[in-house]
């Protein structure tokens, strides 16, 4: 065991409960373990004992009163002692006195000289009955006493003192026993006070007596005072009191005034660290100004005008005007910066909320979105200018390069192509912005205060000018046919059909994309059919220019004619002309179809019956069709003063013209077989193409232009006529024309009565030259030849019919020659007859007189006979067709 | 002034009761005193405790009272500064072979407690008055203690050292040694330079301030015993309550 602990040292010597303390000494135990006890004044402390080395120990007083021993206790040394000692007292606190606790500070219950602890009570004896009240732990509810005694007491000195509330307060748990030795006690003490006023009377008789003559003495003086100075001692008390008084409050006034600042200085410090967020909040307003966080400048400053709006302090109203000036400009700042464009939505928005929650006068969100607008309505000006601008910069490049004017794209230009794609992102992009912004601005979420009712109608104006505009633009750009774009197809011609298809395809898309995003954006309807109206009225522009295209290229038809023979059909020979016009419309349509037949969302299709694109569509599709038929009229007609090829006529000529019909296949044609491939291409466009024409439409599923077919059908079957009408003209009149000629040819050699076993060579001729027609019809006509050769052999008829009845035969040689010769010829042109020419054949053999013997008309049938065997050759010849061949 | 009137009237109610009942009290509460006097003599009756010397450390804060002290007490030096309210210290020591206790208060430098300074400088038999010799305040604040010594033990020869601390940091010091020599010999007390920290002179100034204790107890006791040489000397004033 070694030597016990002994406290030397406390630091410091006195304190309240609680008072961190540092005990000194030696031999405080050797390790922190080792410290068993620790006692201030009797007060267990250990629990906040703080071994700190062998030397020192810390820890804190406890609740204990008065001086006492620090007794150190250790496993190492036993119970210690100590040479010096701690005062624990209890911390009276007052108005003058600082303290750890709360004390209210309400003022004490003061008589009017200002001094507390001179209440009688207290002097009232501790214990009148002579009783211990140790032990008396019980105290009797006070309530209840209240209630006992309504009107009483349990003081003592109280005038409505009532003993029973004294006895039931202090000695509620007293026996009777000790109620009744205390009585005796009181009693006693009573008796003895009495004895003792007595005997002290008795022994102080002449001092008593003294007073009692100065007593009056006094009273007469007093008396004689009140004569004197009135009847009222009492003011002259009450100065003296009052004089008291104010000297008191002189006394005390310096220290309280000390006492004033010091609460004043420590309340300007408690204030600063308490409204430490209100001092710095200025400066942190700046800072996180500074580093943009707004969200914590708003929470900051909500916060301090909740908590010092209606402060007021001076100070505070002064910090506050500070923050208020930085608040102010933050606003500013902040408006502005909502304002200024380009500034995406999120950040706009995040402003907008911002402004909102820093009571921005004015309505944040309804500027945004103006000044959205307008930046909108800027941003299509300029881009507008922009490419307005570049569009005549490549002019001028252009110019100087001294391009034509057809080689100018127009609006198909790649420049136009750029400003569609941009005006279209501009709108769809700004309108992403704006409409969602305004949705949520009506829906309140922007506003601070409930929006007008004039916005909504605004707004939407707002808008539908916004779309205007764009849509303006955009058909000023896309769709124009004024000066710049050129002629007709709007400046299309100088570029190339793939080229215009993938731009037309490129802006329409752009177009779509952006009606997309509006109707993504749940625009009201309004609008958004103008935009509709645009994409939809391009799309009318691009079917136009197609069918346009169309037309100017079939208009260009006659000059890529060749006259080549493509192909023998049913209908004749034909070039490549009516494929060509096929393949034309067909490119048309389908260009159509590939490009803008089909409708996009919300988009109304392009052909609804009784619209105007259908109807232009019809229209476009019967000037195309009947620029063919004008094409192929104008091929007919473009050569008419050239030379009739009439020498294939001539009897003599035969030969060549066989020859020249060879040499046609490589050379130019002959101005007649043109006619009659004009005619065989008509007629095969009226029979074929026309329908084939449909196909696409079919395909396509467009409403089928039945009209215009009709009318082409019309057209061409009066181009046919027409044809058919001047083959006849030319090729028939000179047939015909040698007739009567060739009939007379030998008159003179023939005897008027002989009977003759032939016919004349006229006959002949007129096989010849049929067959000639015939073989250049069928060569050129094919299966469809049989008209023309029917039209002249009409033609011959009627002739024949004309000169019997010009020359009836009077002789009856000439009667069997003229039937032999029509029966011959009837024979001959068998399968070309029509009605009409055998009407006219038949009235010339009626002319006739009748065979009436049976000679004749056996040697009729022979000579028929032997016609039939001789003319075998050309019979068939005459009576066949290419495909017979 | 009726009101004024019936205040008044209570009011010497209260003083003639207070009267009656402070002459009852006044003849328990001598027997009392009286008792206890009687009761505490037979008690304490003095035991084999060696003689007791009070010094009281007095100086501006932070001129190194309590460093001293510690140094003195424990031999250690406590370099941080924590200002002292009032701390008590007591132990045995040889003085000049004799074995005493000394008891040391630590009192407070800091102007906050000075209000107190008066109780407790009138417990104390010697005082060691410290000042920094690198801080002239401390060196003219030892003027006012001087005088509230004075003024509370009411004796001019009080035992009484004057130290200049902190003797370690010449190079700062900022309180000429011969202005500190003319104090101490104004006041006619002994100087003396220490160093808490390097306990320089520390064991010194308690010692020597306990001898002038020792003497002057001896010279009362012999003043006590019929021996009045001395007492004009002390120009002690009487106390005029009777
Ligand atoms: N260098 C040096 N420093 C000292 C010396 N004495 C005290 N100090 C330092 O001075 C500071 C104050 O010392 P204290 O002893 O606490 O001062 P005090 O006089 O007790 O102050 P109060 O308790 O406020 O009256 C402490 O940081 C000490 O370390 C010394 O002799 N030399
Ligand atoms: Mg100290």
């Amino acid at each position: 065991m070694g030597p016990p602990p002994v406290v030397t040292g406390i630091s410091p010597k006195e304190g309240p409960p609680g008072t961190r303390v540092t005990i000194r000494g030696e031999f405080l135990g050797i390790s922190v373990t080792d410290l068993i006890g620790l006692k201030i004044c009797g007060c267990d402390c250990l629990l906040s004992a703080e071994w700190k080395s062998k030397n020192k120990i810390v820890a804190r007083s406890g609740p204990c009163k008065g001086r006492g021993d620090i007794i150190v206790t250790t496993k190492s040394g036993g119970e210690g002692t100590s040479t010096v000692q701690f005062r624990g007292y209890h911390e009276s606190v007052g108005p003058m006195k600082e303290s750890a606790v709360w004390v209210e500070e309400a003022a004490p219950p003061s008589l009017p000289w200002g001094r507390r602890p001179m209440s009688p009570t207290a002097y009232t004896p501790p214990d009148p009955l002579g009783l211990s009240t140790e032990g008396d732990d019980y105290k009797f509810p006070e309530e209840e006493l209240h209630e006992l005694f309504p009107d009483g007491s349990g003081k003592l000195s109280d005038e409505n003192f009532q003993p029973g509330w004294y006895l039931l307060e202090h000695h509620s748990n007293t026996s009777y026993e000790d109620l009744k030795a205390g009585m005796v006690f009181l009693q006693r003490k009573v008796e003895g006070q009495k004895e003792g006023q007595l005997s002290f009377l008795k022994a102080n008789t002449g001092a008593v007596m003294d007073q009692l003559d100065r007593l009056v003495l006094l009273k007469n003086m007093y008396e004689e005072d009140q004569r004197k100075n009135g009847r009222e001692p009492l003011p002259n008390l009450q100065s003296a009191i009052e004089e008291s008084i104010s000297l008191a409050d002189s006394l005390f006034s310096e220290i309280l005034s000390r006492k004033e600042n010091a609460d004043k200085t420590r309340e300007a410090l408690s204030l600063l660290t308490r409204h430490k967020f209100l001092f710095q909040l200025p400066s942190s307003i700046d800072k996180n100004i500074k580093k943009k966080e707004y969200d914590l400048v708003v929470n900051d400053y909500t916060r301090a005008k909740n908590l010092f709006g209606n402060t007021d302090v001076k100070l505070f109203q002064k910090i506050l005007a500070e923050i208020d000036k930085k608040i102010e400009d933050l606003k500013e700042n902040l408006f502005n910066r909502m304002k200024t464009m380009p500034i995406n939505v999120q950040e706009q928005t995040k402003y907008i909320r911002l402004l909102i929650s820093l009571n921005w006068d004015g309505d944040a969100a309804w500027t945004a979105i103006l000044s959205r607008k307008d930046y909108l309505m800027n941003l299509m000006n300029k881009v507008k200018e922009h490419f307005k601008k570049k569009e005549e910069q490549e002019s001028n490049e252009k110019g100087r390069r001294k391009l034509r004017d057809w080689e100018c794209e127009g609006s198909w230009s790649a420049t136009r192509a750029d400003w569609c794609g941009a005006a279209c992102g501009a709108l769809a992009s700004e309108l992403h912005a704006l409409w969602p912004l305004a949705r949520r601005y009506f829906a309140g979420e922007l506003a601070g205060q409930p929006t007008l009712p004039q916005r909504h109608t605004d707004l939407k104006e707002m808008i539908i000018a916004m779309v205007e505009s764009f849509s303006e633009q955009m058909r000023g750009c896309l769709i124009c046919t004024g000066a710049s774009g050129g002629a007709g197809a709007g400046g299309a011609a100088g570029v190339a059909a793939d080229v215009l298809r993938a731009r037309l395809v490129a802006n329409l898309r752009h177009l779509r994309d952006a009606y997309d995003s509006l109707l993504k954006l749940d625009l009201p309807s309004q609008p958004l059919s103008i935009v509709e109206k645009v994409i939809f009225d391009y799309r009318v522009h691009g079917m136009t220019v197609f069918l346009q295209r169309a037309h100017k290229r079939v208009k260009g038809l006659s000059e890529k004619e060749t006259w080549k023979i493509e192909e023998f059909s049913d209908y004749g020979a034909i070039t490549n002309l009516p494929h060509l016009l096929e393949s034309y419309v067909n490119d048309a349509l389908s260009a159509i179809h590939k490009c803008v037949l089909r409708s996009g969302r919300r988009e109304s299709p392009l052909l609804a019956a009784g619209g105007e694109p259908l109807a232009a569509l019809q229209r476009h599709t019967q000037h195309t069709l009947l620029a063919f038929v004008a094409v192929l009229r104008d091929l007919t007609m473009h050569h008419e003063d050239q030379d009739f090829n009439n020498t294939s006529l001539s009897v003599a000529l035969d030969q060549r013209l066989e020859e020249s019909a060879v040499e046609t296949v490589s050379a130019g044609r002959s101005w007649q077989q043109r006619l009659l491939i004009a005619g065989a291409n008509a007629q095969y466009t009226r029979r074929r193409t026309l329908a084939n024409i449909l196909t696409p439409f079919e395909n396509y599923e467009m409403p089928k232009p039945l009209q215009a077919i009709q009318a082409t059908k019309d057209e061409l079957s009066a181009l046919e006529d027409n044809i058919a009408e001047m083959y006849l003209e030319h090729k028939g009149d000179p047939l015909v024309g040698t007739i009567e000629p060739s009939m007379y040819m030998g008159r003179h050699h023939t005897d008027a009565d002989t009977l003759l076993d032939d016919a004349r060579p006229y006959v002949y001729e007129i096989i010849n030259n049929l067959i000639a027609v015939h073989a250049e019809v069928d060569s050129v006509c094919g299966a469809a030849s049989s008209r023309y050769v029917r039209d002249i052999c009409e033609t011959v008829c009627e002739e024949l019919a004309r000169l019997a009845a010009c020359a009836p035969a009077r002789s009856r040689a000439a009667a069997f020659q003229a039937r032999l010769e029509y029966s011959l010829l009837r024979l001959a042109v068998a399968d070309h007859l029509t009605r009409k020419a055998e009407n006219y054949l038949m009235e010339a053999l009626a002319g006739l007189p009748p065979l009436d013997n049976e000679e004749d008309k056996k040697r009729l049938d022979n000579i028929i006979q032997g016609f039939k065997k001789r003319m075998e050759l050309q019979l068939t010849s005459l009576n066949c067709n290419m495909e017979t061949v | 002034m009726r009101v004024n009137r019936r205040v008044v009237i209570q009011f010497t109610v209260y003083a003639f009761h207070i009267k009656l009942r402070v002459d009852a009290n006044c003849l328990t509460m001598r027997t009392l005193k009286v008792c206890a006097a009687a009761a505490s003599a037979m008690s304490k009756k003095p035991a084999a405790q060696p003689t007791l010397h009070k010094v009281i450390m007095v100086g501006s804060g932070g001129v190194g009272k309590s460093a001293l002290t510690l140094q003195f007490m424990y031999d250690e030096f406590v370099e941080d500064y924590e200002p002292t309210k009032a701390d008590s210290y007591r132990k045995k020591v040889v003085l000049d072979g004799e074995e005493v206790q000394i008891d040391i208060l630590d009192t407070a430098g800091q102007e906050d407690y000075a209000a107190i300074r008066d109780n407790y400088f009138r417990s104390g038999e010697g005082f060691l008055c410290v000042f920094s010799i690198t801080e002239p305040e401390s060196f003219d604040a030892t003027q006012e203690f001087r005088e509230q010594i004075l003024r509370v033990k009411n004796d001019e020869n009080i035992p009484f050292l004057l130290v200049g601390n902190k003797s370690d940091l010449g190079d700062k010091r900022r309180v000429p040694l011969d202005a500190c020599r003319e104090r101490a010999h104004a006041w006619q007390v002994p100087y003396v330079e220490t160093s808490a920290k390097t306990r320089d002179n520390v064991d010194k100034v308690f010692f020597d301030l306990m001898r002038e204790i020792r003497s002057r107890k001896s010279d009362d006791s012999r003043a006590a015993n019929g021996n009045v040489r001395d007492k004009v000397k002390r120009r002690k004033i009487k106390c005029a309550i009777l």
